[in-house]
């Protein structure tokens, strides 16, 4: 009777467990959400719920593919200077005008070739990691140094206006039944990656490549192109955000135009509960990821704390993401 | 000398180990085995301080040791225990690793390398090994790393050492070597536990024997009084039947897989042919080339030359996936290394090869499971779910998920490194059974086995290798370990 009773108990605890194991990264998520309301009441308005969703959107769509090269066991650090490189293929593109005031380049085409640019930084990445086999970390560090020095040379490390025209600044500025346009973008992507993780054959490969890259490859998994792929996958949202990011200043800062997303991307896959090891890891805990990183930055302003403490605060969030999936394994 | 009384001990709430007496006279070589998940490494780690016992005491040397001594306590007193997988920094020298945090210092405080080198010279010369103490632990051999593993542990003036299954990795040569050691450091006075699989080798060295089943204790025994089968029997709890195999019976014509001409830097223009339904064993010491043969078969090692023709046909192949479409498959010898991802499920790991033959770029999550329960089923794979983690599966059963990705994508030629490396006695039966099913079916088998008695009640040939040649071709009818040790060895 005794021993019934007991494993009732411990099954109940189990079931606990196991709700906590999946679902931990929502229930702090939502634990967030109400000790924010409770701070600052305004937080829970609408219209700055729907701000922080806009505001998150860029970073959130590189935590998207960079989502697929952590748990490819790699990383990016070059995201913010290739978006500020392709940004500024876009504006330089989008800005020309005819005598008439048409646009010279249509512009579709101005944001494939942002697109184009960002992921061709990618594959770039990619073939030097695989191929030249040294470490993700320098390569892409390199790499983005590069792609920063660059766009400043071209640029003569000025802030360049683009045409601002309501068809371009709409993208990243409009809205759809009050969902700003970018979280919209950012969504369609979340769900089409989701699928592409957990449903298809290359989604499973990615896992495997960065849990045991040998058992794959004697498993006929084809390595290197697998890894390639999700840099390129990384590239193009980083061209996504590129063109939200454009759209929504209609201007590019050599300078500054992404600066620290490659960091802030990172940190919102880690909180999210992908493993930087590679192997583990899930796209909803990423979407979870940049949103708690907007509420912080919203939640500075609302509590009127310093910018500069923003940093010690993000901080903190992933060292106590990190604390707490330890202390689940 | 050593006294273990009444010995508990549980994790999360199951008890592994059920009040177990051991004890260990001084200079004694003890045996100690049982299946896995017998209780024998929990047993050891404890007596060495890695666990902390529930209930029961330790007395060493008529004195009660302290419950939660740690491993370098123990150490002190005078036990140590060399683990499964060698606990050695690779980046760092023998001297280094042998004296790690008991550096011998100069005046100044710094480490006096010098003294250092000498002292550690010594002590391996006592052990009559020839290692230079500078060197790097990386640029070893297992064997070699296993010396230094003892060098250390006898640095610590060793009394009681105990080894984890110590021979799992090492050739048959070294494994005498070994034993040599073993005889010699019993004569100095110092009692050694040995931990093992392969219960000839327990009777060879051993004074006494002690088997566990389940955590319990079943009885301790003089090894002059039993035989292996006995033991094994103990171990197991029911009768264990001993097969031999015998000559292939099928058609000789029809041959599956022909290699002809493999040379590189280490094989040395090898041939050989396997036949539909044949099981085919490869037999040599370690460093023959058995492995790396497999592996230019397989597309993963570069070949100088050589060719490969499956059902008659010449194919290339340069990469895995190209032997793969070939219908060749591969089971490492190292399954936490080439064989699975450990990190995810079973549906995953039974399924990265099927999924890579099949075309479309959805994977058919539903069939995929389907297919991932009915060889769960075939194999009797033991697991909680087909989406549970492999790293938490037993030896035995991730050795058989390892092979179910190959059943399930319909492999003709399968090649087998080491089956059953790490596996214990019962499911080690299974897997025998399902590699003689797989033949019956006509799959042409290939097992590359340093276990001799695995090659002889299995394999209905036996290709001996030595030094990247093909040294002789055994059928079982004319098998002995003998004859394939005087080919192994080429003398």
């Amino acid at each position: 009777m005794l021993a019934v009773e007991k494993r009732s108990e411990s099954g109940a605890l189990e079931l606990l467990k196991r709700i906590w194991r999946d679902y931990s990264v929502l229930l702090v998520f939502g634990a967030i959400i109400v000790i924010c309301g409770i701070a600052a009441p305004r937080f829970i308005n609408p219209d700055n719920l729907l701000n922080i969703l806009r505001n998150t959107s860029t970073v959130g769509a590189i935590a998207l593919g960079m989502t697929f090269v952590i748990i490819a066991g790699g990383i990016d650090l070059s995201s913010g200077p290739v978006l500020a490189t392709a940004g500024a293929v876009l504006i330089l593109l989008q800005r020309m005008v005819n005598p008439d005031g048409t646009p010279v380049v249509p512009l579709a085409v101005a944001i494939l070739a942002c697109l184009a640019v960002a992921t061709a930084f990618g594959f770039v990445n990619g073939i030097i990691i695989s191929k030249a086999k040294l470490p993700p970390f320098i390569v892409t560090l390199a790499v983005g140094i590069i792609a920063r020095s660059l766009v400043m040379y071209f640029m003569r490390g000025a802030t360049v206006m683009g045409n601002n025209i309501p068809q371009f600044t709409g993208i990243g500025n409009g809205s759809v039944f009050n969902v700003p346009i970018p979280f919209i973008v950012v969504i369609v992507i979340a769900i089409v990656f989701h699928i592409i993780l957990t449903r298809t054959k290359f989604g499973t490969y990615v896992f495997a490549v960065g849990g045991n890259e040998n058992a794959a490859l004697y498993s006929g998994i084809k390595v290197d192109r697998i890894r390639i792929a999700t840099y390129m996958l990384v590239g193009l949202c980083t061209g996504v955000a590129a063109t939200i990011e454009m759209s929504r200043m209609a201007a590019v800062a050599a300078a500054t135009s992404g600066s620290q997303y490659e960091f802030e991307a990172i940190t919102a896959v880690i909180v999210g509960g992908t493993s930087l090891t590679g192997g583990k890891g899930r796209l909803i805990g990423s979407i979870v990821g940049f949103i708690i990183l907007g509420i912080v930055n919203n939640m500075m302003i609302m509590l009127n704390i310093s910018p500069y403490l923003s940093g010690a605060v993000k901080g903190a969030v992933i060292l106590f993401a990190v604390l707490m999936q330890r202390r689940e394994r | 000398m050593l006294r273990m009384k009444g010995i508990c001990k549980s994790f999360f709430g199951v008890e592994v180990l059920h009040n177990v007496d051991f004890s260990v006279d001084k200079g004694e070589i003890m045996g100690l085995c049982g299946e896995n998940g017998a209780g024998k490494s929990t047993l050891m780690k404890i007596l060495s301080g890695v666990h902390t016992l529930d209930a029961g005491e330790v007395v060493f040397k008529d004195n009660i040791i302290r419950r939660n001594a740690t491993p370098l306590e123990m150490q002190h007193v005078g036990i140590s225990m060399i683990h499964q997988e060698l606990n050695l920094l690779n980046e760092l020298s023998v001297a280094q690793n042998i004296f790690l945090c008991r550096e011998p210092r100069g005046a100044t405080g710094l480490i006096n390398f010098n003294r250092m080198h000498e002292e550690a010279a010594g002590i391996l010369e006592k052990l009559g090994e020839k290692i230079d103490p500078k060197r790097k632990v990386r640029d070893l051999k297992i064997a070699q790393k296993q010396m230094v593993e003892i060098a250390k542990a006898i640095s610590f003036n060793v009394e009681l050492l105990v080894m984890d299954e110590p021979t799992s990795a090492l050739t048959g040569r070294e494994t005498k070597i070994l034993f040599d050691l073993i005889s010699n450091l019993s004569a100095q006075g110092i009692a050694v536990v040995f931990i093992s699989h392969r219960l000839k080798e327990i009777i060879d060295v051993g004074h006494k024997v002690t088997v566990l089943r389940d955590g319990y204790f079943v009885a301790t025994k003089n090894v002059s009084d039993v035989t292996a089968h006995e033991l094994a029997t103990l171990m197991v709890g029911r009768e264990v039947t001993e097969s031999k195999a015998s000559d292939y019976a099928g058609d000789p014509e029809a041959v599956a897989l022909e290699v002809r001409n493999v040379s590189d830097v280490l094989l040395k223009g090898v041939d050989f042919k396997v036949r539909r339904g044949e099981i085919l064993g490869f037999s040599g010491l370690i460093g023959a080339g058995r492995t790396e043969l497999m592996e230019v078969v397989f597309g993963i090692r570069k070949p100088q030359s050589g060719s490969v023709l499956v059902e008659g046909k010449p194919v290339t192949i340069r990469s895995a996936i190209d032997a793969i479409k070939a219908d060749l498959g591969f089971v490492t010898e190292d399954r936490k290394e080439t064989g699975l991802v450990l990190c995810r499920d079973i549906v995953d790991n039974a399924n990265y090869v099927s999924w890579q033959k099949s075309p479309g770029f959805f994977k058919g999550k539903k069939s995929s499971e389907e297919k991932t329960k009915r060889i769960i089923e075939r194999l009797a794979i033991r697991c909680s779910s087909p989406a549970q983690n492999v790293s938490n599966l037993s030896g035995g059963n991730q050795q058989k998920v390892a092979l179910s990705k190959w059943l399930l994508s319909g492999a003709k030629v399968l090649v087998l490194d080491e089956p059953t490396r790490g596996v214990d006695v019962g499911a080690r039966q299974e897997i025998y059974q399902i590699i003689k099913e797989l033949a019956a079916e006509g799959v042409a088998i290939v097992i590359v086995s340093s276990d001799l008695p695995e090659i002889l009640s299995i394999c209905e040939r036996v290709i001996v290798m030595h030094e990247g040649r093909i040294t002789g071709t055994l059928n079982a009818s004319e098998l002995s370990e003998a004859k394939v040790m005087y080919y192994a060895t080429d003398v």
